[in-house]
């Protein structure tokens, strides 16, 4: 094992890797990606230079909603695998410096699920008061649709029962009823039941709407924060080094009550901030950024936000204003099927046009902005999207490891594939795909392995304080991560974690991985420049507290000009993004 | 220990006529310039070494202010650093030979004025001397607040720091706040207001905006960003706060300074208010807060003041005085970035221009009228607002031209 696992602080300097089991790789033969594919894959992960997966839905599900209206909350879908094939990929896993966390649903179950199957059969059942039933559709009236472009109420009928249920999502995905102890102790038994085989944490799917109310949004309720600290300290007291991720889809400062006093969830999405990175470069000005960032509250210590560019989901507008999200539409999603609900369903490739250095320029934000970057599969090697396809799954098609058969993802019969994998001259996995970009050192994947590697040697990046830096120039985007105190601990862990030997050494060309930081030189203070014009762009800082430093470019160590005046003058290559060390000398 | 009054004023007499900023008409006086200059005021700030006075000293009935520091004759080419122009000259402290200065050129003694000029209130540990200028000179403490320190006096209240005080008290808030203002004898010698690192002029966000527009546009057939609309820098977005914002200065004007009739000749439809009077993409930031509106006096973020003296005249006029200022700064930017393009583009840069000016113009008039309250101040209808912009603009052309 490479790195020290008792460290129940390790997710504040994670890089996190979002994948879909049913899309990575498939291991039988039956066109589904699957557990032991996963585990398969794991020296791919490693390689790259990922902490930590999160795995998308695992559970028996009717797919619905992409396996997120979960039918059995214990075991692992069958055509995944079972909770052995989970166990022995967290074991392996583990063996590797990877942990393991995986997506749960709260908030409601599949309409399959035996216990909405028993509530609706009558109004007197055991689990007849498990869901939310109801003899009208008024109640909550002011409580808005989130998937308003299917759902036309957040009720619908069931002839079986004779009464309306209430659901925040598609109608297959009836709500819990909260409100009834037996189903907050039955979540309890679900996430006991994981965290006993060892899994590492949760990604907490939906968790505004757990508790309702009447005369509320129904959102953000003290009821749920109250159930959330229950989870939380029973997970303190009954296990180590395991972790929450809430996906909180709010503003700042309704998402930081989900951190509670450092009581609640471990770590919450950066919503957000994540379409203002969009909306900065194509207006060429770091306004939309600094402006959230600006507005975004600190977090209770031992926290951490995690930030990301794109996910499993649509790329969402819903905290943006509408004005913005106007901008938005108009900018990244012309063509109407590029948008769904609130947001646009697409990868960051074909978002950016697939312009490489734009790329570069937003995974060098998200791996130096403050948080846990998340990564999602297959944006490593700016694999595209099919927005043909049906709800998100555009987004969901199989990895592209090679330019074998389907994409080397599955040995099934192309007609058997869970999605067909991308084929378009641009994004096809004939060019686009892991063997590829392993033999080409100038790839995306090989530019970011290397930049993960460095942000490893620095836990500024992780940890550090934020500051913007004035800069005379709108177009430039300039900040500072300092470290805090223990810090230099941190980079003595994040040094001796390093793996000294990568998993795949035939592709590794990376120089100097392993190099130890001289630890009482720990350096202070990491400078991160970002042109986010398409054009060069000259700039002057004031870096006046760094009077007498040289900074030192991360990448290729290159010293720039000393700091002696107050202001420092530089130019910048079009969205060029640069990462320096401030050292005294 | 201090150098005597006398010697003060012997130092700084000579050293005020060599500075570019003492526009002072010297043949109006005295052949005998000595016996024209006046020693108004003078205070000890620091005894010691370095030390340091604030010194007042008129010319007819102008009073000009200067801050002498002074330090032992060895140490002080290093306290100056790059500032060695600032030497006054030797006098003696009481204690031997001292080398004087303007004090504003020594860092250390620039952090210490930040105390003296709040009464205490505010310390900082860096200071950053942003400019010198005809009327003051501007300071950073700490990257948060910033001084002016005046060199031509008014008395007080000099019309900044009232105009400030008084749009502060009403609780208009984009602007950077004032903190504490220093007043000796009956003039204001220094204020100091928050400050906004990284904002940035509104000319230069246009100009990012025009940047986008012409690269989308000149560079290959696009059809994507085939208008204006389309364009990745839009601006029409900040344009439509700033007008809100704009809308909400003159309400905070109006309820700060009152609202008069209109004198006739000026655009109908609508009350006098005080307004800024010098309203352009130069004078509004855009901060992470969000639009900073500054040229209330000549603020450091500006750097040029608007006449000799650095003085503006409250005026009274129609709100839409304001609006034109700015709609013609956005002609001027537009036309400033078609002039930077290859003469062969000309032609099809300013149509571009044209129509983002058109957009960006709409942008900042409806976040104006849609400013809750504005109609109590401007009267008309959008459409007729917009004409009479329209010929107050053109009034502004003419006179250009």
């Amino acid at each position: 094992m490479h790195r020290d696992f008792n460290d129940p602080r390790w997710f504040e300097r994670a890089v996190f890797y979002e994948l879909h089991p049913r899309g990575f790789f498939d291991s039988n033969a039956d066109g589904i990606g699957d557990l032991r594919g996963l585990k398969d894959k794991l020296d791919y992960l490693e390689w790259l230079g990922i902490d930590c997966v999160w795995l998308l839905p695992i559970y028996p599900s009717p797919m619905h909603d992409g396996g997120y209206d979960i039918s059995d909350f214990l075991t692992v879908a069958p055509e995944l695998g079972n909770v052995d094939d989970l166990v022995a990929v967290i074991e392996e896993a583990h063996r590797r410096g990877i942990r393991i966390i995986a997506d749960l649903v709260m908030n409601h179950t599949s309409d399959e699920h035996p216990w909405f199957v028993e509530s609706r059969s009558s109004r007197d059942n055991d689990k007849a008061d498990w869901y939310m039933w109801s003899d009208d559709d008024h109640r909550f009236a002011g409580v808005r649709v989130i998937f308003c472009d299917v759902e036309p109420s957040n009720w619908t009928f069931d002839p079986v029962r004779g009464q309306y249920y209430y659901h925040r999502f598609y109608h297959q995905q009836p709500d819990l009823n909260y409100d009834n102890p037996e189903v907050a102790d039955a979540m309890l038994g679900v996430v006991r039941h994981w965290l006993d085989l060892g899994l590492d944490g949760f990604r907490l799917d939906a968790v505004p709407y757990l508790y309702k109310e009447e005369g509320t949004n129904c959102e953000n309720l003290p009821a749920t924060h109250k159930f959330l600290r229950r989870i939380r300290s029973e997970i303190d007291a009954v296990y180590t080094n395991r972790m929450l991720l809430a996906e909180v889809n709010q503003w700042p400062d309704d998402v930081i009550e989900y951190f509670g006093d450092g009581d609640e969830c471990h770590m919450c999405f950066n919503f957000p901030l994540m379409p203002r990175m969009f909306m900065a470069i194509r207006r060429e000005q770091r306004f939309p950024i600094t402006e959230i960032l600006a507005q975004t509250p600190a977090i209770p210590e031992g926290c951490q936000w995690g930030i990301f560019l794109r996910n499993h989901d649509e790329l969402t507008l819903e905290m943006v204003t509408d004005e913005e999200r106007d901008y938005m539409y108009a900018e990244y999603a012309r063509d109407p099927r590029m948008r769904r609900n609130l947001g646009i369903r697409r990868r960051l490739a074909p978002l950016v046009d697939n312009d490489r250095r734009v790329a570069e320029l937003l995974h060098g934000l998200l791996l130096s902005l403050p948080g846990s970057p998340v990564l999602y599969y297959g944006d490593e090697l700016l694999m595209g999207d099919n927005i043909y396809l049906g709800d998100r799954d555009g987004v969901r098609t199989p990895m592209q490891w090679s330019p074998d058969r389907n994409a080397g993802f599955s040995r099934a019969d192309f007609a058997q594939l869970y999605l067909p994998p991308l084929m378009d001259p641009v994004h096809g996995y004939q060019a686009v795909n892991v063997e590829a970009e392993q033999r080409d050192p100038s790839s995306f994947l090989h530019w970011l392995r290397r930049m993960l590697a460095v942000r490893h040697q620095y836990p500024q990046f992780a940890t550090g304080s934020f500051e913007v830096l004035p800069a005379d120039n709108p177009s430039v985007l300039a900040y500072v991560r300092t470290a805090r105190d223990g810090d230099r601990l941190g980079a003595g862990l994040a040094c001796a974690e390093f793996p000294t030997e990568a998993g795949v050494s035939d592709f590794d060309d990376v120089p100097n991985l392993s190099k130890a930081p001289d630890l009482d030189k720990a350096p202070a203070a990491v400078l991160c420049v970002a042109n986010l014009s398409r054009f060069a762009q000259p700039v002057e800082l004031s870096l006046g507290r760094w009077e007498g430093c040289t900074p030192i470019e991360l990448l290729g160590r290159v010293p720039f000009p000393k700091v002696s005046a107050k202001t420092y003058s530089v130019t910048f290559a079009p969205y060029g993004i640069y990462w320096f060390e401030l050292v005294e000398r | 220990m201090a150098p005597s009054p006398a010697a003060l004023e012997g130092l700084v007499i000579p050293y005020l006529e060599r500075q570019p900023w003492f526009l002072v008409d010297m043949a109006r006086y005295d052949r005998d310039v000595w016996a024209s200059f006046k020693l108004a005021d003078l205070e000890i700030i620091f005894e010691g070494r370095p030390g340091m006075a604030s010194v007042v000293v008129t010319v007819g009935d102008r009073p000009f202010h200067v801050l002498v520091g002074w330090r032992d004759p060895v140490q002080t080419p290093a306290a100056l650093g790059e500032h060695q122009g600032a030497v006054l000259g030797m006098c003696d402290d009481g204690a031997g030979d001292v080398l004087c200065y303007d004090a504003l050129a020594d860092e250390e003694l620039a952090t210490r004025l930040l105390a003296v000029a709040s009464a205490g209130a505010k310390t900082a540990n860096r200071v950053r001397l942003v400019h010198s200028l005809v009327s003051h000179a501007s300071l950073v403490y700490d990257e948060y607040l910033f001084m002016k320190c005046y060199r031509v006096l008014e008395p007080a209240p000099r019309p900044e720091v009232e105009l400030l005080g008084k749009l502060d008290e009403v609780g208009f808030r984009h602007l950077l706040r004032p903190v504490a203002h220093w007043e000796r004898n009956g003039w204001d010698l220094a204020l100091v207001r928050e400050y906004a690192p990284g904002a940035v002029e509104g000319r230069l966000l246009a100009l990012t905006s025009l940047r986008d527009l012409f690269g989308r546009n000149l560079e290959a057939e696009s059809s994507r960003h085939d208008e204006v609309g389309g364009a990745g820098g839009d601006l029409s977005s900040e344009m439509r706060r700033l007008g809100e914002i704009t809308g909400e200065l003159h309400l905070a004007l109006a309820e700060a300074f009152g609202v008069r009739a209109l004198a006739s000749g000026d655009a109908l439809g609508t009350r006098a208010i005080r307004v800024h009077g010098d309203y352009h993409l130069r004078r509004v930031f855009r901060s992470d807060a969000g639009w900073i509106i500054g040229g209330f006096g000549d603020d450091p973020l500006i750097g040029r003041p608007t006449d000799s003296l650095g003085r503006r005249r409250p005026r009274f006029a129609s709100p839409l005085e304001d609006l034109a200022d700015m709609t013609y700064a956005l002609r001027q930017v537009a036309a400033e970035a078609v002039a930077a393009q290859p003469a062969v583009m000309w032609a099809q840069a300013e149509r571009l221009a044209k129509s983002w000016e058109r957009r960006n113009r709409g942008a900042f008039l409806s976040g104006y009228l849609g400013v809750e309250g504005i109609s109590s101040l401007v009267v008309l209808e959008r459409a007729a607002a917009a004409d009479e912009l329209r010929s107050l603009v053109s009034k502004r052309m003419a006179a250009a031209d």
